[in-house]
Order: structure tokens, then sequence, then C-alpha cells
């Protein structure tokens, strides 16, 4: 008991500074979220939760706010897709295995704001290559169909190398003997993969889609430069939005109330995959 | 403690104590790092001076700062660079200033921000370090700018303004002068591209962001239109949604406008322009040097004229360009004003116009005979630069343009008729400004 006790002491300098570094401005968030405070118009003053009323008559919060829908759902089902054929592929063995591997991760490698000019390049109308190769003459990013889309497999290429690694990673602890033993009971490739692969990989497929879900619900840097939201805010996501409010408007209690919205459905997010998770590993 | 295991001084402490410690220590580091140093007591001020990154090579400034050390011996400046984006250098400037910080005296501020950084009491009233005489020396648009109730905010550094840039062989060749109205500029492009095979007729910048804006008020105010008079939201007018219909059918009716413009900001248009791709363009001034070098397509093939208007109504440009000012928190004020007072003066502004091409704010330079020398076309930007208009004075000027980027943006892309675009800026800006 005596050790359970002095391990609380030890527990304690770190929790004061998480909550120096964390709690604390996350508190002062959610304070300013209830304030009306526009520093341009010197006002400050409590609202409750007026702000929250009218995120509802809001167009653009509701517009942002589907926007990140789209592409949260849209990027995370193809990366997660191609993630798993790929892990699937690049786990066999073959020669130049590693050579392979290591080529998968560069676009993971680069960092996000060069690979989102890069790509205004290759999206470009009249110079790009991707119209040079499909030889047409697409505004990919001046249309507000396109742009989101373009976004998207912007963020799939850069983030799908990530899904490899960890599926790989996870395909390499299930045993050969598995294989061969599904294969003596008459499994084909398909039984395989669905009866064994997949079940197995369970737990890090969750944990990638813990990561990648969360990471492109607060989607900023890539789109930011890639598009700053537009043509017509078609891809003004809500972390974006929240950042014009508050950093180019002064809005500070609004812009707060919009990061704690953001904030509550990473929460959501991440209850709902810890729940999944946790029941899937005691299964 | 069990047999055979070593025996480490602090094991044998009571928990509390070893946490105190640890306490202790991070506390102090976090109190490290909010410390400040206090200058050294040698009698030298040293003052701190933010600001964008240079447009070619920062020595150039840096020799300037020196010429100001040698004659200010009591004083030392450190100049230190902002991101680039100028959406970045707005944040660190509200984030900072807005937290009182001393961390920098002077500071470089873009046209637009000056009345909300004053009506914040972020800046120093620097009325006084320009006498009513000598202000005349200076272009009223970045004068009014940087005004706001009948004091001084800052000084203009440099100046820029929307030019229309030509081909001026091409015109030649084809016996056209460059075109005094907008619609001019349309039969002249259709005329000129239509024999010239792959050439644009004319382009200009529409991504969503600051430069949308630029662009579209050219348009409203040659139009006769505006966006704030008397403190009035004026943008749903007839002039404006004539204006911005025109600028829809340069893309669509018309077709002298390639659609890629809808996701252009400078440089793209610079290197189409620049590479011999297209008969017009609007531009800031900075591009001329750019089409002067040795290894420029269109080296020698440039004109450079005022932008159109509707008929009937004088042309407009609006009016870009950086200002100094001095944080109000700031420790050595008196410093950051003689070094202000330096940047600003006419030997600096010569030095910067010859070295980087910056363009003065002081008219008298453009009769300098050193610099017409160096860029011939500068005499003729006076004119411009005369009748550059700043876009709309105000504190809520931030809160004005993100409505107008993002209706302007849904009006070129096609997904608002240029009606309901203007209908829904006028409604929003309105509700904003009535917030209290």
């Amino acid at each position: 008991m005596r050790n359970e006790e002095r391990g609380r002491w030890f527990v304690i300098p770190s929790l004061v500074l998480l909550s120096l570094v964390t709690v604390y401005p996350l508190i002062y968030v959610i304070y300013l979220s209830l304030q009306r405070r526009l520093l341009i118009f010197d006002v400050s003053r409590f609202v409750g939760i007026d702000n929250y009323v009218s995120l509802a008559g809001d167009a653009r919060f509701l517009n942002a706010f589907k926007n990140t829908l789209y592409f949260t759902a849209l990027s995370v089902t193809l990366e997660l897709a191609l993630g798993l054929a790929a892990a699937v592929l690049i786990n066999r063995s073959f020669r130049l295995k590693g050579l392979v591997r290591a080529v998968v991760l560069i676009p993971w490698a680069i960092p996000t704001v060069v690979s989102a000019r890069m790509w205004e390049w290759i999206y470009n109308t009249d110079f790009g290559i991707l119209n040079h190769l499909i030889g047409a003459k697409i505004n990919w990013l001046g249309s507000p169909f396109w742009a989101i889309n373009a976004a998207v497999f912007m963020d799939v290429w850069k983030t799908t190398p990530f899904v490899v690694i960890l599926l790989t990673a996870g395909l390499q602890v299930i045993p050969r003997e598995l294989y061969q033993a599904a294969r003596v009971d008459g499994a084909g490739r398909w039984a395989v993969f669905t009866r064994i692969v997949l079940p197995l990989l369970k737990p890090v497929i969750l944990v990638v889609l813990i990561f990648r879900t969360l990471d492109a619900f607060r989607v900023f840097d890539a789109i930011y430069v890639l598009t700053g939201g537009g043509p017509a805010n078609s891809t003004e996501t809500l972390s974006i939005y929240a950042y014009k409010v508050l950093f180019q408007t002064l809005r500070f209690g609004y812009g707060s109330t919009l990061a704690v919205v953001v904030f509550l459905c990473t929460g959501a997010i991440s209850v709902f995959y810890i729940r999944l998770l946790s029941k899937g590993v005691r299964l | 403690m069990r047999e055979g295991t070593r025996t480490y001084a602090w094991s044998a402490a009571p928990g509390w104590m070893v946490s105190a410690l640890l306490l202790l220590v991070l506390l102090s580091l976090l109190g490290g790092c909010v410390s400040k140093k206090e200058p050294a007591g040698d009698g030298v001020t040293t003052i701190v001076f933010k600001h964008g990154k240079i447009a070619g090579d920062p020595a150039l400034l840096r020799r300037l700062i020196e010429t100001f050390e040698a004659r200010n011996p009591d004083i030392r400046v450190k100049d230190e660079t902002l991101p680039a984006s100028t959406d970045e250098q707005h944040q660190f400037y509200v984030i900072n200033l807005e937290g009182k910080s001393r961390d920098f005296d002077v500071l470089s501020m873009d046209v637009i921000w000056v009345p909300e950084f004053a009506k914040t009491g972020w800046l120093r009233d620097l009325s006084h370090l320009l006498p009513e005489g000598e202000r005349d020396e200076f272009f009223p648009g970045p004068m009014q700018a940087v005004t706001y109730r009948g004091a001084l905010y800052a000084v203009p550094w440099y100046i820029d303004a929307g030019l229309l840039y030509y081909r001026k062989d091409l015109l030649d060749k084809y016996g056209l002068k460059p075109p005094q109205t907008w619609q001019e500029l349309v039969k002249t492009a259709r005329y000129v591209t239509e024999k010239e095979p792959g050439l644009y007729g004319f382009i200009w910048q529409g991504k969503q962001y600051e430069g949308l804006v630029c662009n579209v008020l050219e348009y409203f105010w040659s139009n006769g239109g505006d966006v704030l008079k008397n403190g009035k939201v004026v943008i749903n007018s007839p002039e404006n949604v004539e204006a911005l219909r025109f600028m829809t059918d340069l893309i669509g009716r018309y077709g002298v406008t390639p659609r890629l413009v809808v996701t252009a900001i400078e440089e793209p248009t610079r290197h189409i322009f620049g590479s011999g791709r297209a008969l017009f363009m609007r531009n800031w001034p900075y591009a001329w040097n750019i089409f002067q070098r040795e290894d420029s397509p269109v080296r020698g093939k440039v004109g450079v004229s005022r932008l159109p208007s509707f008929p009937g109504k004088p042309s407009a440009s609006t009016l870009g360009g950086w200002q100094l000012g001095v944080n109000r928190y700031s420790r050595n004020p008196e410093a950051a004003e003689r070094f202000v007072r330096f940047l600003t003066s006419a030997e600096a502004q010569k030095t910067l116009a010859l070295t980087i091409g910056y363009k003065p704010t002081r008219r008298p330079l453009y009769r300098d005979p050193d610099l017409i020398a160096q860029q011939p076309f500068i005499a003729s930007l006076h004119d411009v630069f005369m009748t550059a208009r700043p876009r709309p004075v105000t504190p809520y000027y931030m809160l004005m343009t993100q409505v107008m980027q993002s209706e302007f943006s849904a009006a070129l892309s096609g997904t608002k008729s240029p009606e309901d675009a203007l209908k829904s800026a006028q409604e929003q800006i309105e509700q904003m400004l009535g917030a209290e």
C-alpha cells in the first residue's frame, strides 16, 4: 500500500503540467464560448448558450460542418480500403520488398504544406500534370464540386502510407501457422482474408480509424494552403472557419464556440471508437 | 528494500517531498520561459522591428538598418521576419498585441489593418511624427488609410496599386491602343485572341482571398459603386451588380478570361503573362521588374497603364502597400519613432526603390532623376497612385472582407448569381456591423 501512496504523489507533477497546458486552455475556451466577445467593438459580456443557439442559423457553419463530414467520411473510407489492399500486397514476400515499403512512405514524409503547394500545381488547369496526363482542361480547384474532391484525393495520397504501415505491422503479428491451418481445412484466399486476417487485424484497424478520423475531422493546413476554403466556401472545413472567425475577424466568443464544437465532435468520435475497440479486444 | 537492490537517496525520501521538488523544478522552468532579460545598462537601447519577408535580398534592408544605427549609436535594431503569408502576419499581431506583448517595438502593417489596430488601442499615436506640411508629400490614399479619428497611427512605407499590363508588341501589330474602358478591353482581347491562337485575353486574381476583393472593388469603383458610404453599407447597388456581372461575363459570355482565374493569385497570373501567354493582366507593380529581366520572354514587350473603367466613369485602382507603426506597449517608444521616421524618410525610400523596387509613398521621389533613369515607367505610376483608393477605411474591415471574399467567390464560380451574392453580402455585413 505504501508503494501505491508514493505512486500517487509521483503522479501529481505530471497532472499539474497537463492541467496547465491542456485543461486550463480548454476551460478557458469553453468560458470564452459563453461570451459575446468582439474585440473590435470592445464588447465582452456573458451570453450563456446564445453562441451555440446561433450556430443553427449560421449557413456558413452548416456548410463547413457538411464539408467536414464529407471530407472525413470519404477520405477515411478510401484510405482504409486502399491501405488495407496495399498492406496485404506488401506483406507477401517478394524481391525488393524493403525498397517498396520505403517508397510507399514518401508521401507521408513530405510536410503537409509542401505537399499542398505541390498539389496546387498538379491541379493547375494550365500547367498541371494531372490535366496533361488525362488530356483534359478541368479546373480542379475552381469548381466547387471538384475542389472538395481534389482535397480528398490529396489527403488520400498523403495519408494512405500511414495506414499501410500500421496495417502491415498488424499483419506481421498474425502467425503463419494460422494461414497454413486454414489452407489445410480447405479455406480459399477470400475466406482466409475475411475469417482470419480481418478479425485479427480489427484492433489495428480501429486504431487506424481513430487516428485518421480525428485528423481528417480537424483538417486545416492541407486545405487552407490548397484552396483557402474556396471557391465559394466549398472546401471550408470547421477548423478553417473557426480560424477565420478567431484570427481574421477577431470574434473570440463565437470562434471559441466553433472550436468547442470541433472538440465535442472529436471527443464523441474517440469515445465511439474506444468503445468499439474495447469490445473488439475482449471478444 | 529487498536485498540486492541498490538504494537511491530519493527512494528513501517521503513521496510528497519528491513530488514537491519536481513541482518546484517544473514551475521554475516555466518561470524561466516567461521572465524577461533586462537590457544591459550600457546606455544602448535595443528595439525590435517585425516585418514580412522582404522581396529580394534581405541584406539590403540590413544595410539600411546599419546606416540608421551608425547615425544613432544609442539604438540597436533587431529585425525579425514574420511568415510570408499576410494572414499569418495578421494573426501574429492579433495574438501578441491582444496579449500586450512588449517583444517588438516597430511593426509593418498591411494597409487594411491600421484602423483595426488603432481602434483596439494597440498602436501609438504618431501624429507628432509628421508635421502638417510634410503630410502633403505623401499620396492621399495611404494617408487616408493610416488616419483614424483624425490621428495618425502609422506612416506609409511603400505603396502598391492595381495596374493593367498589356503586350505592347501585339497591340502594335494590330494597330490597337491600350483600352480606356472595360468594353474596349473585351473588344481588343477578342480581336487579338482570335488571330493569335493559344493566347489568353485577360487574366486577373479570382481565388477566394483578399486579392479577390482588391480586384472586384476596382470594377465597383470604376462603375461609380462603393461598399461603405458615410458608415452605411451600400454594397448591394445596381452599379455593383452590373460590375460583378461584367466580371462573370468576362469568363462566361465574352470568354476573354480563362476559368483558371477563379483559383489564381498574383504569382500564377504573373507566370502566364510572363511566359507570353496572355494579352492583358491585372497585377501589382512588382511584376514589372521581373518582366524586364534578361531571361524574360516578354522583356521589352510589356506596357503598363491604369485600369480601364466603365464608360463615363473614372478609373480606379485598389491601394495596397505597407505602413510602419509603433507598438503601444513598447518600452522604447522614442527610439522606435526615430526608426520609423528614418525608414519612411525620402532617403530610405529611395534606397528601397532602387534596390528592391518598393514604390515610395513620398510623391517628390517620382521626379527623382536616379529613379527615373533606372525605372522609366515610375513617373507614369505617379498618376495611378494618386487616384488609388483604399479599401473601406474602417476598423471593421476584416469582418467585411470575410463576407466579401466568400460572396464574390460564389458569384465567380457560378454558385450564386451576382444579384444574390451582393444581396447576401449586404445582409451579412449589416448584421455584423450591427452586432453589439
